[in-house]
């Protein structure tokens, strides 16, 4: 497998992945939002902070306002991040390995592509309409991964869109429960309660996990147990854990894998070091940031190891 | 009911189709009865679906100005073009008579060069050519081949005569859209295949593999077979990764190639570099080594010159074969043939006027009006003067230009090209049409059954180029004859 091929390969996971993470969250955001204390200040801001874009965001938009956020987060070209340009960026990528792809899986990356393309402005038209086209996003990015699943033999290819696709993911997994250490709570203590719960709960079902802590872990919600599980749960797809040993899998069918397998090892050994009981938010801040930077040492070695050979003259995509 | 047609009959203009009076051609005939009979509101609902095909299958080709949308989806036609298999056994003749003769003149440029010796081939054309490769000087690639892979541009004038247009020897494109439009075509249409004699050309990519695989420096072996493109901008992008696709071939850029010390040529993958045999290059001669050729070219691979001197790898098409590609060369053609075959042409050239030779370019001079002025070395339709459409000042401007460099133009009467039927709403219009047949060659020679169509969408216009608003059409030989 070319090297500039594998690369591309990987991008196009992470951008496809991408892409649902945020369609997931502003969803789930927008649903839990509804429930909470006025005073809670807990707004649609959050979605920007997730994604790491608040000052972007802040930049070019005087007011968090809800239509002028969305824009920015569904349909703004400018906007790296956005679903859109992580949709073109997939879809980029999938263009220059065409040719190692199942033809259908570009058909329907494109079909991805045209339908964020003509759909994406009715995001400013209300909660309903939008629901229905991220729904949308999400669907057909299901059907790429249900076709790569069942059409795609375990190759290398196959392996480094997975990989792709998994780094994104424990990365957005960590952003996600990264926002709850930023919220300010209200001052009484039974509206404070009633925010933290509810924060925990939108943490949940941004992840679509709901339902499954629910059934694994226990029907009450409480911070350090949702933590606990969002990182260190063996069997829910997207805890960091989970994200790890998938990472680790498709490493070991890739040659030459001895650097970046070491950078897997030392994050999983942090991973499981962490006391998370009774944990404080600016402990848990702390934690995160290092399974991030953990994530990036992880791409580093990838990228090192297998892209960076046709890249003497040229730089990487951006993260 | 018949579906309505719009703009005939056509004075002066034959039509593939349509004879004079207006009924369809023995090749034709299936179709005819065929659409007439699904009527126009099927028909419509049929290009609709495979208009929809088209843009989920994504189709595209790129246009150069489009910038920020950098595909667009490729115009297609869906009344196909038909030819009875009768006349296209003589074009099918000719094509490998002119290609036969064509490579054994650019083998003779770059060795003993017999043709200019001999007086046939002037020494002034050849020393104004500017696809001639100094650094090809006496090399001779395996059989002597040096254009493996052809696309020679044919038309039909009003008197039913099929010319030569050009020969596009450098990287023709236009074969993946030739086997997409059959593939589309089966989708819409799959009855007429059942009922009708249609030569197929699903086999072009594996004629195009055993093409390139014969030119490996490690014969016994399964080649390692690539195919360079300059990247995801360049027009034909979609047919660089298509062929390769369908070939089992890699799709690599020049950054993803480097040759070592050895004179071999690698390609860079995760698990190290590993051989290459065979390039089939879609990069220009220009771009394809700064070491030998443009210096600033980051397209290229540095010392792919020095690998295929050594005979460490095969390239198609080879280096400096673009030399015959020059629509100077193209008019000493017929002479190119007589003198090494020893045959007459079977297809003919467009009469042509020099601009090198003075009473030629005095008579093109005078009648800039009634010609078609072509630079010697553009391609694409690019640079070129239609006189009778153009406006006193453009002729007074090119004019300018060809005194300038006498030796860069040519010039042809304007052919009244013949035209297809074309859906357009309900009805058929005229359209123009030309045909690109592929031809390959190395250890063999092969011609597609057909070829790719392109037809000029806006009515009466006589540009079929994809970067200037053509289209096209699949391309159906028919066998007429009875089983």
């Amino acid at each position: 497998m070319l090297s500039r091929v594998a690369e591309n390969l990987y991008w196009m996971g992470r951008y496809l992945e991408r892409a649902e993470n945020t369609a997931r969250f502003i969803n789930s955001t927008t649903q839990v939002l509804l429930d909470l204390p006025r005073d809670a200040s807990f707004g649609w801001n959050v979605l920007l902070k997730v994604a790491g874009l608040d000052h972007e965001f802040a930049s070019r938009h005087e007011h968090a306002d809800e239509d002028s956020l969305m824009s920015f987060l569904v349909e703004d070209e400018a906007n790296p991040s956005s679903i859109l340009s992580s949709i073109q960026n997939a879809r980029e990528n999938a263009r220059t390995v065409r040719e190692v792809l199942p033809m259908e899986i570009w058909e329907r990356i494109n079909s991805l592509y045209l339908y964020i393309r003509d759909n994406a402005p009715r995001v400013k038209q209300g909660r309903g309409p939008r629901n229905d086209v991220l729904l949308g996003v999400i669907g057909r990015r299901e059907s790429i991964i249900g076709l790569l699943t069942g059409s795609m033999s375990r190759d290398v290819a196959y392996q480094l869109i997975k990989m792709g696709r998994n780094l994104e993911r424990a990365d957005m997994t960590t952003r996600i429960i990264d926002v709850n250490a930023a919220v300010q709570l209200p001052a009484d203590p039974a509206q404070a309660s009633l925010t933290t719960l509810g924060m925990w709960m939108s943490t949940l079902n941004a992840l679509s996990a709901y339902q499954m802590f629910r059934t694994h872990v226990g029907v009450h919600v409480r911070g350090d147990a949702v933590v606990n599980y969002l990182l260190r749960d063996p069997h829910f797809p997207r805890t960091v854990l989970f994200c790890l040993e998938q990472i680790e899998g498709s490493l070991s069918v890739l040659p030459d894998h001895a650097p970046a397998m070491r950078r897997v090892r030392h994050a999983w050994r942090r991973l499981a070091g962490m006391q998370l009981d009774g944990l404080k938010p600016a402990v848990l801040h702390e934690y995160l940031d290092q399974v991030q930077s953990d994530l990036a040492a992880i791409h580093g070695a990838v990228a090192k190891q297998y892209f960076h050979r046709h890249q003497s003259d040229s730089t990487g995509q951006a993260q | 009911m018949p579906i309505k047609l719009h703009g005939y009959p056509q004075p002066d203009i034959c039509d593939e189709l349509l004879d004079a009076a207006l009924q369809p051609r023995p090749a034709a005939r299936v179709l005819f009865d065929y659409v007439n009979r699904l009527g126009t509101a099927e028909l419509m609902a049929r290009r609709a679906s495979v208009d929809a095909a088209i843009m989920a299958m994504g189709i595209t080709f790129t246009v150069y100005s489009d910038a920020g949308n950098i595909d667009r989806v490729w115009p297609f036609d869906i009344i196909p073009r038909t030819m009875s298999l009768q006349e296209w056994a003589h074009i099918d003749a000719g094509l490998k008579q002119r290609l036969t003769a064509l490579n054994l003149f650019i083998d003779d440029l770059y060795n003993a060069q017999r043709i200019v010796k001999d007086g046939v081939f002037p020494l002034e054309v050849l020393a104004g050519s500017q696809n001639f490769r100094a650094q090809c000087r006496g090399l001779t690639p395996h059989f002597g081949v040096w254009a493996h892979v052809c696309g020679t541009d044919l038309v039909r004038d009003k008197d039913g005569t099929v010319y030569v247009l050009e020969d596009n020897l450098r990287v023709p494109s236009g074969v993946s859209y030739m086997l997409e439009n059959r593939q589309l075509m089966k989708r819409l249409f799959p009855e007429l295949f059942k009922s009708s004699d249609i030569l197929p050309v699903d086999d072009y990519p594996t004629r195009l593999y055993d093409t390139l695989a014969a030119l490996s420096p490690r014969p016994g072996e399964r080649p390692v077979i690539v195919v360079l493109t300059p990247g995801i901008y360049n027009s034909a992008y979609f047919e660089h990764s298509y062929l390769a696709q369908k070939m089992g071939a890699v799709l690599v850029e020049g950054s993803d190639l480097v040759v070592q010390s050895d004179d071999c040529v690698y390609m860079k993958t995760i698990a190290g570099v590993s051989r290459v045999d065979v390039i089939y290059r879609r990069v220009d001669d220009d771009f394809l080594d700064p070491e030998a050729f443009r210096p600033d070219s980051s397209l290229g691979v540095p010392g792919l010159m020095r690998a295929w001197r050594a005979g460490k790898v095969g390239i198609a098409n080879a280096p400096g074969a673009g030399v015959a590609d020059d629509k100077v060369v193209y008019t000493f053609v017929p002479q190119i043939i007589k003198y090494y075959l020893d045959q007459d042409p079977l297809l003919p050239n467009v009469p042509s006027w020099m601009c090198m030779y003075d009473d030629q370019r005095d008579h093109v001079l005078a009648n800039l009006d009634k010609l078609v002025v072509k630079p010697a070395n553009e391609s694409g339709g690019y640079g070129m003067l239609i006189g009778p459409r153009a406006s006193v000042e453009e002729r007074r401007q090119f004019a300018d230009l060809i005194r300038a460099n006498p030796r860069n133009y040519m010039a042809q009467p304007t052919l009244s090209i013949s035209t297809a039927p074309t859906l357009f709403g309900d009805r058929f219009e005229p359209r123009h049409i030309d045909l690109r047949p592929f031809v390959l060659q190395s250890k063999d020679l092969h011609v597609t059954a057909g070829g790719l169509t392109r037809v000029a969408l806006r009515a009466g216009s006589l540009v079929v180029n994809s970067s200037q608003g053509g289209g096209s059409k699949d391309t159906w030989i028919v066998n007429t004859r009875e089983a």
